[in-house]
């Protein structure tokens, strides 16, 4: 007998003295099994996974809310809500036919009219959807377990549209709750989902609970990714939100908690180390490391400035400040697609291959016109990633001879700064970092920094008329060599004009007790097949 | 007494005006946008704006400040920017942990360092008083969050004699509340301590000196009495003072400590709406923990006059 226990058994006793009998019987070993004690990578600070695009909340909303395809761990669309579905000849008219048995959490059975509306919703803030509502003729219920899409040109992207894991998803809920404006949040939560979230429960940056949906009825598939018999093993699944990377890795340990998604790479060491924990790769698609250069400003207005840089940056330098000496987590990609993946291609990489070049980027970048003027590097210093790949840069761009307005601040101050189309010094900036999930990653149907229409595109407003068109000629593709070639010369020409510079490829891992098993590696975290013994 | 509480509580009005316009003026110049935030990475200018708007985050100032002081003056501290829960019920699921952390920490530091200071300065010169000050040197060194990440590896992943993390509200039992809050509060605790034990030393060496001490010695008083009768009580004024003013110390090292050991108390919740700039949340939050410094030193001084007769209001 341990101190704990002793203290434990004093406890039970003073508690009891102390509350009148009032404290909380211990959880039997039956119960502690069916409950899942979970640390998300951040906090679930909102719950409408169209109002907000965290990934955070992606992921939970995926136990919560189904959808009517679902992307497999091949990358390819499946049926999920849908039991059938028919185009017609012309590729013009969509017609699909819900699966029997599909309930809300509210006992109310899921039609088509409730699938019209959450599409109408989510077709407002994506941008595969904001392009189907572009050619839409109409988004109409036949009958209950019939909708019907009907478009002015073809979409032969459509399934892929409907199953992505890319946020916003196509979620499907209640026809009150999606008819709520796209820009404002829901404050109600009926899913369609195999679990459900306990709103009573929930204290945003703490905690947040699911309980199984007994009414859900999962495909007769083996599930995979997104797709496939969502079969929930456990009955509640509790979210701790840890803030602190030592203290989550503590509870890790201590058996306070049984998974963490995102464990610091810095602590896996330590991880591995233990016995009662398993560590792997979390998602094979992992992440790819973004500098964002300004394009309506010098000196990054000229291509041989932006082009300077891609010749003397070192992803090696990058990746290993971000990642650390590990080198099973991150490689160098000369493009801007996700590794191993289908579409993936070096084509015009040539650039970011080989010895860093510095005097040919200096005098590139003098051919550019720069004369010393300060760049602004605005650089979010909470975030461990944006941190590690500002100092490198920070370095990088004074070797080039560059004059560095280093502004160290944080996330939230980043997030707005870069919305600003004024010069640097007028509260602008010359360039920022980020990261893209590699499932973002993987053609250009959710990439919306690989965008280079100008003022529509994303921070940085890049413009490339060839980078536009290839993204047109990859969505208009009706076999994957088409698809291969148009996205092989997107890279090039996203490359040529330096849409942005890539820092490179990288991994992370999680980690989980030993007595969790049906962890899938993926995209995000899924919790159907998964499982826990006391 | 009572019309000096009512007059107290009255000055507090004008107070807490001044920190409303203040922190409200504060966050407007701030940079940072809540809607770039709620957007997310991936997302487009046009969407950022078009969140700004339906949030009225593009209204002018003043028509801004005039709605949440008008909010205010109906009892509605708002709404969360991000979670939609109304700030009033998102500060009281968390006032509990703060309030049972500061608690505990308050008791705690009480119990230990005012008999520490009170024997450094009966020994005073001696190697026990020359061990406590090195202590308390020490200990007010440390950061709270070495003080803690050190106890959660010893107690917790060493011995597994506590838990590393969490909160568990007082209604599910007083042991497995009090059992997640003994390291907060120990390593919340160890800068208060040993500030009140330097307090407490240096006060107790004043009035030890006193004629009153040397009469209670030479009618042959044990020391017990004289120390903590006769001399702790008319050494208390400076020490409750210093105890006042150490509330605002724990509402700050709360941020910290319950960062470190996940408490969701008020402390993470300000860290959380000050990076994702819920103003709401952060406006509310400054106005409970204003209201709460000024309420503490109301009973600072009323608590002057339990321990010393001549101080009336």
């Amino acid at each position: 007998m341990d101190r704990r226990t002793v203290l434990k058994g004093l406890a039970g006793v003073g508690s009891l003295a102390a509350t009148g009998g009032l404290s909380m019987p211990a959880l039997s070993q039956g119960a502690a099994a069916r409950t899942l004690r979970f640390v998300p990578q951040a906090n679930l600070a909102n719950f409408d996974p169209i109002w907000g695009t965290q990934y955070v909340v992606r992921n939970a909303a995926a136990m919560v809310w189904d959808t009517l395809y679902g992307v497999d761990a091949k990358l390819q669309p499946q049926r999920q809500m849908v039991e059938s579905e028919q185009v017609s000849d012309d590729g013009l008219v969509w017609t699909f036919k819900l699966r029997p048995g599909l309930k809300f959490h509210d006992g109310e059975p899921v039609r088509a009219k409730d699938v019209v509306a959450s599409l109408t919703r989510w077709s407002a803030r994506d941008p595969m959807g904001l392009m189907l509502k572009a050619i839409q003729n109409e988004l109409t219920a036949v009958d209950d377990k019939t909708f019907k899409w009907s478009l002015k040109q073809p979409y032969p992207k459509m399934l892929l549209a409907l199953a992505k894991n890319n946020a916003p998803c196509s979620f499907i809920m209640p026809e009150r709750l999606a008819q709520t404006d796209p820009f404002k949040q829901i404050n109600d939560y009926v899913g369609s989902g195999p679990m459900k979230f306990v709103k009573g429960e929930w204290v945003p940056g703490a905690k947040a609970v699911f309980e199984k949906f007994t009414d859900y009825v999962p495909r007769q598939e083996k599930a995979s990714w997104l797709a496939g018999g969502k079969q929930m093993l456990i009955d509640r699944i509790e979210w701790v939100v840890i803030p602190d990377p030592a203290t989550a890795a503590a509870a890790l340990q201590n058996g306070e908690v049984d998974w963490w998604e995102n464990p610091l790479s810095d602590l896996v060491p330590t991880l591995k180390k233990n016995r009662n924990i398993s560590v792997d790769i979390a998602d094979p698609l992992g992440n790819i490391g973004s500098f964002r250069m300004n394009h309506l400003h010098p000196p990054f207005d000229n291509v041989k400035a932006r082009r300077a840089v891609l010749m003397a940056m070192s992803q090696e330098d990058y990746m290993r400040a971000v990642v650390g000496d590990d080198t099973a987590l991150w490689k160098p990609i000369p493009g801007f697609f996700t590794p191993d993946t289908p579409l993936y291609t070096e084509q015009g990489g040539e650039i970011l291959k080989g010895k860093r070049d510095f005097d040919a980027a200096k005098k590139l970048l003098a051919e550019s016109g720069y004369s010393g003027q300060p760049v602004t590097c605005v650089v979010a210093q909470d975030q461990p990633i944006t941190k590690a790949q500002g100092d490198v840069t920070a370095d990088l761009l004074k070797r080039l001879g560059m004059n560095v307005d280093f502004v160290a601040t944080d996330w939230g101050t980043v997030g707005s700064r870069r919305a600003q189309k004024t010069p640097p010094g007028q509260g602008g900036w010359q360039m920022f970092h980020s990261w893209h999930a590699g499932a973002d990653c993987i053609n250009p149907a959710a990439y919306t920094a690989i965008r280079a229409n100008g003022e529509k595109a994303w921070f940085g407003w890049p413009t490339s008329p060839n980078v536009e068109k290839e993204v047109v000629n990859w969505f208009e593709a009706k076999s994957v060599d088409e698809e291969k070639a148009a996205v092989g010369r997107l890279n090039q020409s996203a490359l040529e004009d330096v849409v942005y510079a890539p820092t490179g490829f990288f991994l992370s891992y999680t980690a989980w007790r030993k007595n969790v098993s049906g962890i899938a590696k993926g995209p995000l975290p899924f919790f159907w097949d998964v499982s826990k013994t006391a | 007494m009572l019309s000096y509480i009512l007059r107290r509580i009255l000055s507090t009005l004008p107070v807490m005006a001044i920190v409303a316009l203040f922190v409200f003026s504060l966050l407007y110049i701030a940079p940072g946008d809540p809607a770039a935030v709620i957007a997310g990475d991936q997302a487009s200018p046009a969407d950022v704006e078009r969140i700004r708007q339906s949030l009225g985050l593009d209204r002018p100032f003043l028509v801004q400040f005039g709605s949440w002081v008008w909010d205010i003056l109906h009892g509605n501290l708002g709404t969360s920017i991000f979670t939609n829960l109304p700030v009033s019920k998102m500060i009281a699921q968390r006032i509990e942990p703060t309030l049972s952390l500061m608690a505990i920490t308050l008791v705690l530091t009480i119990l230990v360092a005012v008999p520490l200071g009170v024997v450094a300065a009966w020994k005073a010169g001696s190697w026990i008083d020359r061990t406590i000050m090195a202590f308390a040197v020490f200990a007010f060194s440390l950061p709270v969050f070495v003080v803690g990440y050190v106890l959660a590896y010893v107690f917790a992943l060493q011995f597994e004699w506590l838990p590393v993390q969490g909160y568990t509200p007082l209604s599910n039992g007083v042991w497995p509340w009090f059992q997640n809050l003994i390291l907060p509060s120990l390593a919340l605790g160890s800068v208060y301590i040993a500030l009140i034990a330097r307090i407490t030393r240096a006060s107790m060496l004043e009035v030890l000196q006193q004629d009153y001490v040397r009469t209670a010695r030479a009618k042959g008083l044990d020391q017990r009495s004289i120390l903590f009768v006769h001399a702790l009580k008319n050494a208390a004024v400076p020490i409750v003072t210093v105890i006042g003013i150490g509330i605002a110390l724990l509402i700050g090292g709360a941020v910290v400590t319950e960062s470190v050991f996940a408490i969701p108390g008020l402390g993470r919740l300000t860290i959380d709406a000050i990076l994702r700039r819920d103003y709401p949340v952060i406006q509310g939050i400054v106005l409970v923990f204003s209201f709460v410094y000024v309420l503490v030193n109301l009973m600072v001084d009323v608590t002057y006059t339990l321990v010393d007769p001549r101080i009336r209001y």
